[in-house]
């Protein structure tokens, strides 16, 4: 068919289209969507008993901002990749904001380590916190889910892996409010751990199909 | 990236509502700007395949139509989409290149475009099958000993009883009917 043929068969079935919020409308969304179901979480779960002297914690407070951060840029991002006029840096933010968080636990790693002698580096098994995570990311995944549906034309491996981004990075943030990793090295291994399973299982499903939904 | 026109934000939203004059104005205005930047983006890609990506462009644009945001400009959309779209096309093209043979260099009459070097020979033989399977029953006896078996007149009567005369005036007949049979499955082609 000849590109002026087509031009012309597309005009004749132009119909009406409803235009998406803008990927900050949609990540305001998911945010007010997700946030109460958080709050939820943790009551059920019951917040630990030390909560209030940890948010006196400047420690604390950082990591839980980094966390903050990472879920909310990874969900503008998510929310961007499908956009074709949106640029390509943007779906790196995520790593970006990632790796910072990372970092700064790594860091407190190894402040604590050298305080402690050795102390924080202690790792044995955490089963609680893969599910813990997993369930607590649940509901952020699927409101993701059903806010990218429409707008995950474009890139869809790139808004999959953003959006089970932002969902793990929103439980990981809830985490630390209603359970506690024994050891520094507890969190990098296993929360983080988890939070980089779950973005590559969403990746994983993106790239096996699961973007058509 | 050259000035947009003004028209085409008013055109891509008026297309949104569903309006076709719009759309259709604004696809017409947008192609020749589109052929331009895929060629620019491109330069070592052939005509049809700037034509593919052109379509492959068009089609996404006309299902994600309702992405477009009024208050950003179109061109920085349009061109997003032909990034991708093209880039995919390019992806699949390369993927596929090791398990295709281009021809457009070779001469039409050139045996790589037989499926194997048999193959015109064997249409033959088959087509020559079909026409004898046609014949009567003494055709077939005839041309069998005489074409195919290759015996003398003197050895074929001793199989048939027929005259060396009578044998004569059957071969040319038989073969008359199989020249008859050919030309009628030549023209059922």
């Amino acid at each position: 068919m000849k590109t002026e043929d087509l031009i012309a068969r597309l005009a004749r079935d132009a119909a009406p289209v409803r235009r998406l919020p803008s990927p900050g409308a949609l990540m305001a969304r998911w945010l007010l969507l997700t946030l109460p179901v958080l709050a939820a979480v943790v009551l059920m779960m019951g917040p630990r008993p030390d909560l209030a002297g940890l948010l006196a914690q400047p420690r604390f407070l950082l990591t839980e901002g980094l966390a903050a951060a990472t879920t909310v840029i990874s969900a503008y991002a998510a929310f961007c990749a499908g956009r074709p006029d949106q640029p390509t840096w943007k779906l790196f933010m995520p790593v970006a904001a990632f790796l910072i968080w990372l970092a700064e636990l790594g860091r407190q790693c190894f402040v604590l380590s050298v305080q402690t002698n050795g102390a924080a580096l202690v790792l044995h098994a955490d089963w609680l916190c893969v599910p813990a995570i997993a369930m607590t990311a649940l509901v952020p995944a699927a409101a993701m889910v059903w806010l990218l549906r429409h707008s995950a034309k474009f890139r869809p491996t790139h808004a999959c892996l953003c959006g089970t981004m932002a969902a793990a990075a929103a439980a990981e943030c809830a985490l630390p409010l209603f359970h506690a990793a024994d050891t520094m090295m507890m969190v990098l291994v296993w929360q983080m751990g988890s939070v980089a399973l779950f973005t590559m299982l969403g990746a994983m499903a993106a790239r096996l199909g699961l973007n058509t939904l | 990236m050259t000035e947009e026109d003004p028209n085409w934000r008013i055109w891509l939203a008026a297309a949104q509502a569903g309006d076709q004059r719009a759309y259709a104005a604004l696809l017409a205005a947008a192609l020749p700007w589109l052929r331009r930047r895929a060629r620019g983006r491109w330069p070592g890609a052939s005509t049809a395949d700037i034509e593919d990506m052109l379509q492959e462009t068009l089609l996404a644009l006309h299902q994600n139509r309702h992405l477009y945001d009024p208050a950003r400009p179109v061109q920085p959309f349009l061109f997003g989409i032909l990034k991708l779209r093209g880039a995919d096309l390019r992806r699949r093209r390369h993927r596929h290149a090791g398990r295709e043979t281009a021809l457009e260099d070779l001469p039409a009459d050139t045996s790589a475009l037989m499926t194997h070097g048999t193959q015109e020979h064997d249409a033959e033989q088959a087509g020559l099958q079909k026409a004898l399977a046609s014949l009567g029953e003494r055709d077939r006896q005839v041309l069998g000993l005489l074409k195919i078996r290759q015996l003398s007149l003197k050895e074929a009567t001793a199989e048939t009883g027929m005259s060396v005369a009578a044998l004569k005036v059957a071969s040319f007949r038989a073969v008359q009917r199989l020249k008859q049979a050919l030309k009628g499955g030549a023209d059922e082609d």
